[in-house]
């Protein structure tokens, strides 16, 4: 899937969903033995394998035909490997074929490309002229660098500048279940307040966020940036109505609903967890709309077309 | 309620979670009842069993919230099951509070929550008396496990909190009382190797409740332990029956399956119990 492809696919899930009772019959729906077109948007799931266990949907084919079950139309994904590898642009190219080879259509590569290490800006590069990707996901408790490294902040610029959006993993997994030879900290989201300052342009998307952006950190990145917040870790009772409303039981913000888009942190969680937060929570049609598809459409398309501005500016005489 | 109909996105309706019968082992939610109810009814879930009955202590304030609680216990005698917290480097009180709450009162159960002033497990002899007297009263048992990595030199456990028991703390106990139901909570902590440390002691029912959901963790669980070893819980309010469901329809279960998980198995646990206490319970 090319970059224009992938646009209009995300554009395409804004058509109307079908799982509101007044919906009407001829709208897109999906089906429990995973044929019909969905419409959700998953900006969060990975290919290949997790370090540490064998995943039920961790084979690309399983994965896809449980997303497809359940109504994701698209799926952004990153590769387990960006964890560990050194040979980043391995690990992008890789994903870029599999998407390509056993993705159905619907899966969108996020490259990664890790800032602290050598020839970084080819492994960018490439990500975008090569790969076609419309974005990239950072690890940077894997990778080993902070959010305060100098080089995180060219990064950011030179993905704005390629119209390329920005997934920064806050974790991946509970650190009181990690392997005792894997010592990482979630990745501390202070310094990228700053940054966004200096480079308000960036399109930056927080996946797995709310276990440990909380608190103060919390209500500053939606009062001073426009970071958006990807929902899987998103826990609490009824936590989707909670935060909208700012009755949240320990995230004390009222998060606006353009913040917020859909995200499974699939094949590690069950999908099932990101959808019955749309069960507990009492939502309209507009809420659920916006989260499941138009947030990261919208997200996608802003970043899109401030690279085709610049690409037109930069070719004029 | 909602127009979203969730069998469009593939996950079960209300009614179907109905039929499922819901038993949720884990309910932290009594203070915040009201706010809560809305998503218990909305989620379909059958009844509730409170962890935080009765308190430590006998100054006043103490009292009066052990009083508050009894009234509202009777309350909502309907939807909510009391269980008590006990505390092994006090057993003598321990048996005191069993007495006042479950053998005189209106409690059910007792649970073994950890960090308490020493460090004592649930696998220490102090149980021993606490153990015997929750049988012959027919309690639920529920002791909260976890397996935190950290120490030095850092290793799985190595990070839990003084008194905190591990699985496998509940094996050891349940090794000295064969005859037993023991339920371990929070499927351990780390599900991979607490399934695999209570896996010997038949006696032992593992939770899943109040930890990430990971895809695959229930399938691994009835694969070890069997659909009739397996107990759930919704761990209300920090977090979520989106969360602790989610684990349960991720897995590959029959009808039948998840019945027995999702309150089966629990219902069968406490039947003796709750009969004695003029509950009448459908199995």
């Amino acid at each position: 899937m090319n970059r224009r492809e992938f646009l209009k696919g995300t554009l395409a899930t804004t058509a109307g969903v079908a799982c509101f009772a007044h919906a009407a019959s001829t709208e897109g729906s999906a089906s429990r033995d995973g044929s019909g077109s969905g419409w959700i948007i998953d900006t969060n799931v990975e290919l290949f394998g997790w370090p540490h266990r064998e995943l039920k949907y961790g084979a690309t084919q399983a994965l896809v035909e449980k997303l497809q079950t359940h109504s994701v139309r698209q799926a952004w994904a990153g590769s387990y490997e960006a964890l560990f590898h050194k040979n980043i642009d391995g690990v992008n190219r890789r994903l870029a074929e599999e998407c390509q080879r056993n993705g159905r259509g619907m899966l969108a590569p996020l490259g990664t490309v890790n800032p602290v290490w050598p020839d970084w800006e080819e492994d960018l590069r490439r990500c975008d002229e090569d790969y076609g990707m419309h974005g990239i996901k950072l690890y940077p408790s894997y990778q080993n660098y902070t959010l305060d490294h100098p080089n995180f902040e060219k990064l950011l610029r030179q993905a704005t500048d390629r119209g390329m959006l920005v997934q920064v993993a806050v974790a991946m997994e509970d650190e009181r279940v990690h392997h005792p030879r894997t010592v990482l900290s979630a990745v501390d989201t202070q310094p990228l307040r700053d940054t966004l300052n200096r480079v308000p342009d960036a399109r930056v998307m927080l996946v797995n966020p709310f276990r440990h952006v909380r608190g103060n950190e919390l209500r500053a990145l939606v009062r001073e940036t426009n970071v958006l917040f990807e929902i899987s870790n998103l826990d609490g009772t009824g936590g989707l109505e909670r935060i909208l409303s700012g009755s949240h039981w320990y995230l004390p913000v009222t998060m606006p609903l353009e913040r917020l888009v859909f995200g499974s942190h699939a094949p590690l969680f069950p999908l099932e967890n990101a959808l019955f937060k749309f069960m507990e929570s009492e939502l309209s049609k507009v809420q659920c709309e916006a989260i499941w598809k138009e947030n990261a459409g919208r997200f996608l398309a802003t970043a899109s077309m401030k690279s085709d501005n610049r690409r037109q500016n930069r070719s004029q005489p | 309620m909602s127009e979203f109909d969730p069998t469009r996105v593939g996950l079960p309706s209300h009614q179907d979670l109905i039929n499922l019968r819901i038993w949720d082992l884990h309910f932290h939610g009594f203070d915040v009842m009201e706010a809560v109810l809305p998503y218990i009814r909305r989620m379909g879930i059958e009844r509730l069993f409170c962890l935080d009955i009765g308190g430590w202590g006998d100054d006043p304030e103490t009292r009066r919230q052990e009083t508050l609680q009894r009234k509202k216990l009777e309350r909502w005698r309907d939807l909510v099951f009391g269980i008590i917290r006990i505390d092994p480097t006090r057993p003598k009180a321990s048996l005191e509070k069993m007495e006042r709450w479950i053998a005189d009162g209106p409690a059910v159960g007792i649970k073994y929550q950890g960090g308490y002033r020493e460090d004592i497990s649930c696998a220490h002899p102090n149980n021993d008396p606490i153990i015997e007297r929750a049988n012959e009263l027919n309690a639920v048992i529920y002791i909260h496990t976890w397996l935190k990595v950290g120490g030095d030199p850092r290793h799985v456990g190595g990070g839990n909190n003084r008194g905190e028991s591990t699985p496998m703390d509940v094996a050891k106990l349940a090794e000295r009382f064969p005859d037993t139901p023991l339920i371990c909570g929070h499927a351990g902590g780390d599900w991979e190797l607490g399934v695999r440390a209570v896996r010997p002691r038949t006696n032992v029912f593992l939770e899943f409740a109040g930890s990430d959901p990971f895809s695959g963790s229930v399938d691994f669980a009835v694969k070890e332990l069997g659909a009739e070893r397996v107990v759930w819980g919704g761990h209300i309010e920090s977090r979520s029956y989106s969360n602790e469901l989610s684990k349960v329809f991720d897995a590959d279960l029959m009808f039948k399956q998840r019945k027995q998980i999702l309150g089966g198995n629990l219902r069968a646990i406490a039947h003796p119990i709750l009969k004695t206490k003029g509950y009448r319970i459908e199995l």
